[in-house]
């Protein structure tokens, strides 16, 4: 096996090991400061790589990132797309259990419910959940918080957002036909959902 | 077929020692400051260490540690969801967990001792994790003592902070172990079992040595300002060089995934 030339900006780093001055250098991912102090460390093993500002920012030092050898964790976010797996649907909410942040897979899953007001953007307090998901149904959402000790509050208020893949009754992988419902290609029943625009 | 020993009364299970009566000697022997340590070190040589991360696939990060006879295991699972019956908390929670397997000491024991080195254990680490940035969810450490040769706790600890950076958690720096031994006159670093059993004093030190910071410091016996200074200086030079250890050996590890990954 052929080993890439490593050059220094590339170089292999530890937790807690100095990648540069604060005076020089903005912690990005992997890295952090230390208030008052001189020096930036890394918080992650990794490759060390320095990437450029966007040329709008006020700070134009450059973002020291550490870019992890193994997938960290993932942990859901605000702000981020999740795939999850309804569980349950309830007169107000349906909870669902996160399955990917992301791109990446997590090890163990997550627990997420989306409420009535979250379901779509227009005509939030008329929403049927059942006529929107159904247990088993995976959807495609966004982290609207952290949410409560149970639960991520999740939002599937966006056109690509939504169910983007379903089961009918009759067992077979339902094909989407218009903004609310989906077809079942075997028996040719129509059912509702809040389909994601793929 | 039972095995008859002479004036072991105290053990009803077989134990592969029969010398019992060379030890007893050994033991007076201890305050005289022209001792031998019994596997021949000096007071302050530490034994080798042997550090291997990844040694558990289904983890999300381990580590395998080695300290002479002294064999530890760590696991590391998550961040993952904490229990529903936890409340809500900003900032992420550490749950550390310490066993002994029933094979570790020489006499079989248990495991339901050491209760307490699970909260040392904790409050050890929690210092030098960034519990920021995984808000809502646990980071669950799992260390298994294999075999208990001396010096468990401390190699439990360093070998806990590899397993949480090969785990991919962000972490102010790496934390290191290294525990003193007082008999009368010496200290001693890195005892053995024999060695902790009659010891006057014991102080550990757990320590960030890039950070050059103290995470946990336990005294336990009677200890004048001037040697704890000694002790804890000591203490945290066979810290750092132990660090260094720690050091090549995750970026090792490293170097191997991403040649794999190429």
């Amino acid at each position: 096996m052929v080993m890439e030339e490593m050059n220094h900006e590339s170089a292999m780093v530890t937790p807690g090991e100095i990648l540069g001055k604060s005076s020089e250098l903005r912690p990005g991912r992997g890295a952090y400061a230390v208030a008052g102090g001189n020096d930036i460390y890394a918080s992650l093993t990794g490759r060390r790589s320095i990437l450029t500002p966007p040329p709008d920012s006020p700070d134009q030092r450059p973002i020291v990132e550490v870019t992890g050898h193994k997938a960290h964790g993932v942990v859901p976010e605000p702000g981020s797309t999740v795939i999850a797996r309804v569980k349950r649907v309830m007169a107000k909410m349906a909870s669902a259990d996160i399955m990917c942040v992301g791109e990446k897979s997590v090890r163990e899953k997550f627990s997420g419910i989306i409420r009535q007001q979250d379901v779509r953007a227009t005509e939030i307090d008329k929403v049927d959940m059942h006529s929107s998901f159904r247990a088993g149904d995976i959807v495609r959402a966004s982290v609207l918080s952290l949410g409560d000790a149970r639960a991520y509050y999740l939002s599937t208020a966006k056109n690509e957002l939504g169910v983007v893949s379903a089961e009918s009754a009759a067992g077979a992988t339902m094909i989407p036909i218009s903004w609310t419902e989906m077809q079942c290609p075997s028996s040719g029943q129509v059912e509702q959902r809040k389909v994601a625009k793929v | 077929m039972a095995t008859k020993r002479g004036g072991s009364a105290s053990s009803t299970t077989y134990s592969p020692w029969s010398n019992q009566k060379t030890r007893r000697q050994k033991r007076l022997d201890l305050k005289d400051p022209d001792w031998v340590r019994a596997d021949g070190r000096l007071f302050h040589q530490c034994r080798p260490a042997f550090f291997r991360t990844g040694a558990v696939s289904a983890a999300a990060g381990s580590a395998y540690a080695e300290l002479g006879d002294t064999k530890v295991i760590v696991s590391v699972f998550g961040p993952r969801e904490s229990k529903k019956a936890m409340l809500y908390s900003d900032v992420g929670r550490l749950n550390c967990n310490v066993s002994y397997t029933t094979f570790a000491t020489s006499v079989r024991e248990q495991g339901s001792g050491h209760k307490e080195y699970s909260s040392t254990l904790h409050k050890a680490l929690e210092g030098a994790i960034i519990l920021e940035s995984f808000p809502k969810t646990t980071v669950d450490v799992f260390a298994l003592v294999l075999e208990s040769s001396g010096s468990d706790l401390p190699l439990v600890v360093s070998c806990a902070s590899l397993a949480l950076a090969d785990a991919g958690i962000m972490m102010y720096d790496l934390v290191t172990a290294v525990c003193l031994s007082c008999h009368g006159p010496n200290l001693i670093l890195d005892p053995l079992v024999e060695e902790e059993s009659h010891q006057d004093g014991s102080l550990m030190v757990t320590y960030m040595p890039s950070r050059v910071e103290v995470t946990q410091l336990t005294i336990t016996g009677e200890w004048s300002v001037t040697r704890i200074h000694e002790a804890m200086n000591l203490c945290i030079s066979a810290c750092s060089r132990l660090g260094e250890v720690m050091r090549s050996c995750l970026k090792e590890a490293a170097a191997t995934t991403d040649d794999t990954n190429e």
